[in-house]
């Protein structure tokens, strides 16, 4: 097992009265894809510019390799803010060889992996440009190679996928994952929750600054809601199955989706079904990461 | 060992406050701001001095005509006439009519008419007195070996009286002194010019937000201390093109004596500016960096300002009396030593403890500033919006 691990360990912080991040505690693993997800100011933004050491804790630590997070650590860490920012007048490829090598990479070096990044997401040809004559996707791709030019060890990538086209969104997805796959851990927030769903392999829901839920979507789901779809074409309408814990969410012509509470039995409404005459579908319906991040949120409210 | 990058001779890491001070450095060499002004700056002084030189006119030699037996007194009045310190040309006029058109003409200054021991001088208004005094010399030669004396009689006659100066004056003589006043005076506003360039560079970085990733991977004080740096070579870069062509200009118009501005003054002047820009660049990058607009850089500015005026005006309160207590004592506080140990090392020989002390004081003054500056700067870097408090953004 691999146990290049990025630990954040009961951080909190607050601002004056407001408690942007209270006693968060989550780790990443090498080579795993972490999707954070909240509200807007949930606490999603203070909580990476802790994890990278820009902002200090009031309490709590960040550790990698199972140390505390030092300032050389910190320097290969790939970091994206979400408050973009480089330096408009300067030409892009000259502009990320210079945050390799303040990264610490040698010139040459870092001269090639600029112009390799450059020609990976497409921007070969504006490589002498400045950077503000790019258009916002463009510089957003330029934003991204930033964090990537010096092959860092840690992905913190604050709303990577916010303006993106749908094909610089799959480019981006790809990047993402080849750098888990190359042994990094990669945490990344953003509202897509359809994308999270897809790329992540671990989700963690942060609501007022502490983390409500917090593993697999599979793991999230677990314990949640369960819906079935049937399609039952003889049975009366209305219909109800008369099964505690069964509960009518919608209906569309003969079929119609039941939600049903923890520990129900589907089988027993499945049986009630079939006293009505023929079933001529069964779906168990898995709730989206949507689903779960909202009913997580109204729990945590409720 | 990677054989690979380590083989190549041109692979190079440089540390990170190089890299900051080079990237200042050729990002403002290559803007249109640093060209223009430099090219403006330089035009401006040359053509001042130009200017000046046609105003004052005084020091073009004088040109002096000698018509008619007068000419035999030519060799010996240019001799007495070095003799006296006058600068002149000699011509030979050969009509004393058109020789007066020339002199109202104002083609020739002095028109000398007349025999070699009776000779007349014609001029417009005045004659300058040493040329006078010189034309007079040659003129009683003449006579002197008229009357029969030999040549080496003549000279011993007319020998110039030594003179012995009991007191002679300090080589920092007052066009010195006035030289030297009137660099440091123009370094001290070249210092707040490029002050001003590192606050804004500053404000540039947060504005652009491009501060929280250079945060990430390098520490404040590095940052602030590479970008001063870069700063101040491009400032010493375009000073000294200024200054080359104000020499030039200097030496070919012969507006003022270039020697009067001694190297070590020169040299004093220039240490002390790169000291004071240290300083005053380091303070304006802490204030600047508590605001994240450019409108605002004025504002948050101003207290640095303030004290770089005062010690502008301290010059005027201090130069009567360059050894009196104010002057001694400010010279010493970092704010305005810079500027007041210059002015006073011009004007009179300052104890060597003073100068030493002044410079110590100040050196720590920039140290700690950095240190302070660094701190303001990484706890206000993340602050946006709103202008931070100073207290807050020190301790974080």
């Amino acid at each position: 097992m691999d146990d290049r691990v990025l630990e954040i360990d009961g951080i909190s912080k607050r601002y004056g009265q407001t408690v942007a991040v209270q006693d968060l505690t989550f780790e990443i693993h090498a080579g795993e894809l972490f999707g954070f997800v909240g509200r807007n100011g949930a606490g999603k933004t203070t909580t990476m510019r802790i994890a990278l050491g820009v902002l200090a804790p009031d309490a709590g630590v960040v550790r990698w390799l199972g140390a505390p997070l030092t300032f050389e650590a910190r320097r290969r860490i790939g970091y994206m803010p979400e408050e973009r920012g480089l330096y408009p007048k300067m030409h892009v490829a000259e502009q990320l060889a210079y945050l390799g090598e303040l990264h610490g990479m040698a010139d040459v070096e870092a001269r090639q992996a600029a112009l390799g990044w450059l020609d990976r997401f497409g921007l070969a040809d504006r490589r002498d440009a400045e950077l503000q004559a790019l258009s916002l996707g463009n510089q957003q791709r330029v934003q991204l190679a930033a964090a990537l030019v010096f092959g860092p060890d840690v992905l913190v990538l604050d709303e990577p996928f916010a303006g993106l086209d749908p094909v610089a969104v799959d480019v981006m997805a790809d990047v993402l994952r080849e750098r888990a796959d190359a042994g990094a851990p990669v945490i990344f927030s953003s509202h897509e929750l359809e994308l999270v769903e897809r790329l992540c392999d671990r989700v963690g829901i942060i609501d007022h600054g502490r983390m409500v839920a917090c593993g697999t979507v599979g793991e999230l789901r677990a314990g949640g809601l369960e819906r079935r779809w049937l399609d039952v074409p003889a049975a009366p309408d209305p219909w109800e199955p008369g099964i505690p814990g069964v509960r009518l969410v919608q209906a569309a012509g003969a079929r119609r989706l039941f939600e049903l509470d923890p520990g129900v039995d589907d089988q027993a409404l499945l049986l009630a079904a079939l006293a009505t005459g023929p079933v001529r579908e069964f779906e168990r319906v898995e709730p989206s990461l949507g689903e779960i991040f909202r009913a997580l949120l109204e729990e945590a409210a409720a | 060992m990677n054989a690979q990058s380590s083989g190549s001779h041109r692979s190079r890491h440089l540390p990170t406050v190089v890299l900051v001070a080079r990237r200042e450095v050729r990002m403002r060499l290559r803007s249109r701001i640093f060209v223009g002004g430099t090219i403006v700056m330089t035009v401006l002084v040359v053509v001042g001095i130009v200017a000046a030189s046609l105003l004052a006119g005084k020091t073009n030699p004088v040109r002096v005509g000698f018509s008619g037996g007068s000419q035999a007194l030519e060799r010996t009045f240019i001799a007495s006439a070095a003799a006296l310190g006058a600068k002149v040309t000699v011509s030979d006029i050969a009509d004393v009519t058109a020789g007066k058109g020339q002199v109202t003409a104002g083609t020739l200054d002095v028109l000398v008419t007349g025999s070699e021991t009776a000779p007349t001088a014609v001029a417009k208004a005045a004659i300058p007195s040493n040329v006078e005094s010189a034309l007079s010399l040659a003129a009683e030669a003449a006579r002197l070996s008229d009357a029969g004396l030999s040549p080496t009689a003549v000279r011993s006659a007319m020998a110039l009286v030594p003179v012995q100066l009991l007191q002679p004056p300090s080589a920092k003589d007052t066009q010195n002194l006035f030289a030297s006043l009137a660099l440091g005076i123009l370094l001290w506003i070249a210092l707040g010019q490029y002050g001003n360039m590192v606050a804004q560079g500053v404000v540039e970085e947060k504005a652009t937000r491009i501060m929280e990733i250079l945060l990430a991977t390098i520490q404040p004080s590095r940052l602030l201390a590479g970008k001063v740096i870069g700063i101040g070579l491009v400032g010493l870069l375009q000073l000294t093109i200024v200054g080359v062509a104000a020499l030039v200009a200097v030496h070919v118009t012969n507006v003022a004596a270039i020697p009067a501005l001694g190297a070590v003054s020169i040299l004093g002047d220039i240490v002390w500016f790169v000291i004071g820009f240290l300083f005053y660049a380091t303070a304006y990058s802490a204030v600047a960096s508590l605001v994240s607009r450019q409108e605002e850089v004025q504002s948050a500015v101003a207290p640095i300002s303030i004290l770089q005026i005062a010690g502008y005006l301290l010059v005027y309160a201090a130069l009567p009396n360059p050894t009196g207590p104010l002057a001694t004592v400010c010279s010493l506080l970092p704010p305005f030593a810079p500027i007041l140990m210059a002015v006073r090392m011009a004007a009179t020989d300052v104890p060597s403890w003073q100068v030493a002390l002044a410079g110590a004081l100040t050196v720590a003054s920039i140290v700690g500033l950095t240190w302070l500056a660094g701190r303001i700067y990484s706890n206000a870097a993340l602050h946006l919006g709103a202008r931070a408090r100073f207290m807050e953004a020190f301790r974080g």
